[in-house]
């Protein structure tokens, strides 16, 4: 009896609003954040050219000076590695970069919309919740990448001098993570992080700390042990290591066979030293004769060991590390658009 | 068609039933008032029919057979929320924009006159609205994607009896020009009472009545007698209240016979005084009025 009068399309021909139109909608979200990471990352690179800069002109000195064992050169290094060895206050900063333009655009998405309510808003519109969650991800990972990628450029550029000099290897924690396509994994792996945490706390401020945490965590665990296992560390006896590879580990083996370091001592009380850390280091006690420990304990036999990561694998390692980090965030989104699809209140 | 059909329709949380045996079927082109107190179970029925929730049992379909959620029925329905979620921070014209940008079709012409008829600047931000202006901006960024069902939930809760009638007004004009039809639900009738044509009354997740109020009105009548006295056997017996040496009993008739007894006295109940009564009745309610006919 009741008949329709609605002489709409059929709904089934009606296709759901154009990809552009949500890009704005992508836009509008991220623009403050991406305001942010902007202003950050110009601060970081005002402050990373001018040194730089002065970096160079100093290295260029310390190169040119000659002959190189003369004493005014070899101050005028050393003077070049206390200056510019450490990147002084701005160090944490950079090593947080990553992670707080990932963190700040990805833990804001779903913590807000739950937070406010405003899902029952944004889902129960004509695009449907999984093409809105598609364009808000999407432009996400891009611009998160972009906006890595091009601080890892500027890192690498800063750090050249201390790589060329042999100060710090580019496998080194301190660099490594910061540059390349690593950098780019960090920033997508804490872009993803933050989408979870504001799935799973509901909350914007509670969801930012918990993304930050759980990436800082994973970035430690990384740099104190998985990077080492990418590929199984290079040994040798040579006294000098190259500036450009990565020293992971010294000992002392005695016909093939690792000896500890109380035998050491004991090998070295003949003499008066102590061993201070199983390597290079020891400490002359009082009365020790004049002779070197290292020259001393390879004329008894022993042969110094050093494991090392050489320089030519920064390049693999950097392509390790981005592929498991972009395999996690791929898996954290992954999980993220299945639970949006099932479920939403 | 049916707007809304449901069978069997269960949502359980955690161990908790919120919905359960939910048996609908509501005619296109009415007001539907969804009444229930507090928690029984009406949000959860609204946000299964929009598609933000999923059914534990049972099947549901909306606009004569379309699954709920599918991209069809987000096109042709519109959801305003309990407590009107807006964008705090976005101005009323951003928030017009990003409606626009998220549908098919949106009428931005008909959302600017409507906005401007009220007085409501696009220049400031939504959260800094009046909760009436709120609630009327939700409603207009719902009507102007010309839905064929418009859903509001709990919409005049947070609102001063000015704004609740303002905000009714407009719904009805909205009915009368576009043909839609509205689910509302409400934890009071109060307001409902004049504008709903279709009762669904719902209580501790379970359909208690489903029903155009025209057929509700018709089938019921509040008689007073004397007490102890012998009830008319065609009378089914809603409930009773006694007051004093009188007893008034709201009945359910079995035809359209009208015939009271001697001593006894009739009249029509009214549409809230019959959804309290029926709230109020502890028994399994027998399955739905008689009104077949109008089906």
């Amino acid at each position: 009896m009741i008949t329709s009068t609605l002489a709409s399309a059929p709904p089934s021909l009606r296709r759901p609003p154009a990809w552009h139109r949500l890009l704005w909608v992508a836009w509008r979200r991220y623009r403050t954040t991406l305001l942010g990471a902007a202003a950050l990352l110009a601060v970081e690179a005002v402050y990373l050219v001018d040194r730089g800069d002065h970096m160079r002109s100093a290295y260029a000195a310390a190169e040119a000076c000659q002959p190189r064992s003369a004493a005014n050169c070899r101050f005028a290094f050393e003077n070049f590695h206390d200056t510019y060895a450490n990147v002084g206050f701005i160090g944490a900063l950079l090593v947080w970069t990553p992670a707080l333009i990932g963190v700040f655009a990805g833990a804001p998405l779903l913590a807000r919309e739950l937070e406010t309510g405003t899902f029952r808003f944004a889902w129960t519109q004509g695009v449907g919740r999984l093409r809105w969650l598609v364009a808000h991800l999407v432009p996400g990972v891009l611009g998160v990448a972009v906006l890595c990628g091009a601080f890892g450029v500027l890192v690498s550029w800063y750090d050249h001098p201390l790589n060329a000099s042999g100060i710090q290897p580019r496998l080194n924690s301190s660099e490594f993570p910061l540059t390349g396509m690593a950098v780019v994994g960090w920033g997508l792996a804490a872009y993803a992080l933050g989408v979870v945490a504001g799935l799973v706390v509901r909350r914007v401020v509670p969801a930012l700390a918990a993304g930050l945490a759980v990436w800082t965590g994973l970035a430690f665990l990384t740099a104190e042990v998985l990077r080492a296992h990418y590929a199984s560390p290079r040994t040798t006896t040579s006294q000098q290591l190259a500036g450009r590879d990565l020293p992971i580990d010294q000992w002392w083996a005695h016909g093939g066979v690792r000896v500890s370091d109380a035998q050491i001592n004991q090998a070295l009380q003949a003499i008066g030293v102590q061993s201070l850390d199983g390597g290079g280091n020891f400490r002359t006690g009082p009365g020790s004769a004049s002779v070197d420990p290292i020259q001393y304990l390879i004329a008894h036999g022993y042969s110094q060991w050093t494991s090392y990561q050489p320089a030519s694998r920064f390049w693999p390692f950097q392509w390790i590390e981005f592929g498991w980090l972009a395999c996690l965030s791929l898996l954290l989104l992954a999980v993220t658009f299945l639970w949006v699809r099932r479920r939403a209140a | 068609m049916n707007i809304l059909e449901t069978e069997a329709l269960g949502r359980r949380y955690g161990g908790t039933w919120a919905l359960r045996d939910c048996s609908l079927a509501i005619p296109e082109g009415h007001l539907v008032a969804l009444v229930g107190p507090n928690g029984a179970g009406k949000t959860t029925l609204l946000n299964i029919l929009v598609g933000l929730t999923g059914a534990t049992t049972g099947n549901v379909s909306v606009l004569g057979g379309i699954p709920v959620g599918s991209p069809a029925a987000l096109d042709a329905i519109a959801f305003v929320a309990q407590d009107m979620p807006l964008y705090r921070h976005l101005t009323v014209a951003d928030t017009l924009h990003l409606t626009r940008n998220l549908n098919h079709d949106f009428d931005g012409a008909y959302a600017r006159a409507r906005l401007r008829d009220l007085g409501i600047a696009e220049k400031h931000r939504a959260g800094k609205l009046s909760g009436g202006q709120q609630a009327q901006l939700a409603l207009t960024l719902a009507l102007a994607r010309h839905p064929r069902l418009l859903v509001l939930d709990e919409p005049t809760a947070p609102l001063d009896p000015l704004a609740r009638h303002d905000f009714m007004a407009t719904v009805m004009a909205a009915m009368a020009e576009d043909g839609l039809s509205v689910i509302l639900s409400s934890h009071g009738l109060a307001e409902l009472e004049r504008v709903a044509d279709y009762l669904v009354l719902i209580a501790h997740g379970v359909v208690r009545l489903d029903a155009p109020v025209d057929d509700l009105v018709a089938r019921h009548r509040v008689v007073t007698g004397p007490v102890g006295e012998q009830n008319d056997p065609r009378w089914q017996v809603v409930e009773s209240t006694a007051a004093g040496a009188q007893q008034h009993l709201l009945v359910r008739l079995q035809g359209p016979n009208d015939h009271v007894p001697d001593g006894w006295e009739s009249r029509a109940a009214g549409v809230e005084e019959l959804a309290l009564a029926y709230l109020r009745e502890s028994s399994v309610p027998t399955p739905l009025v008689p009104v077949e006919a109008s089906r």
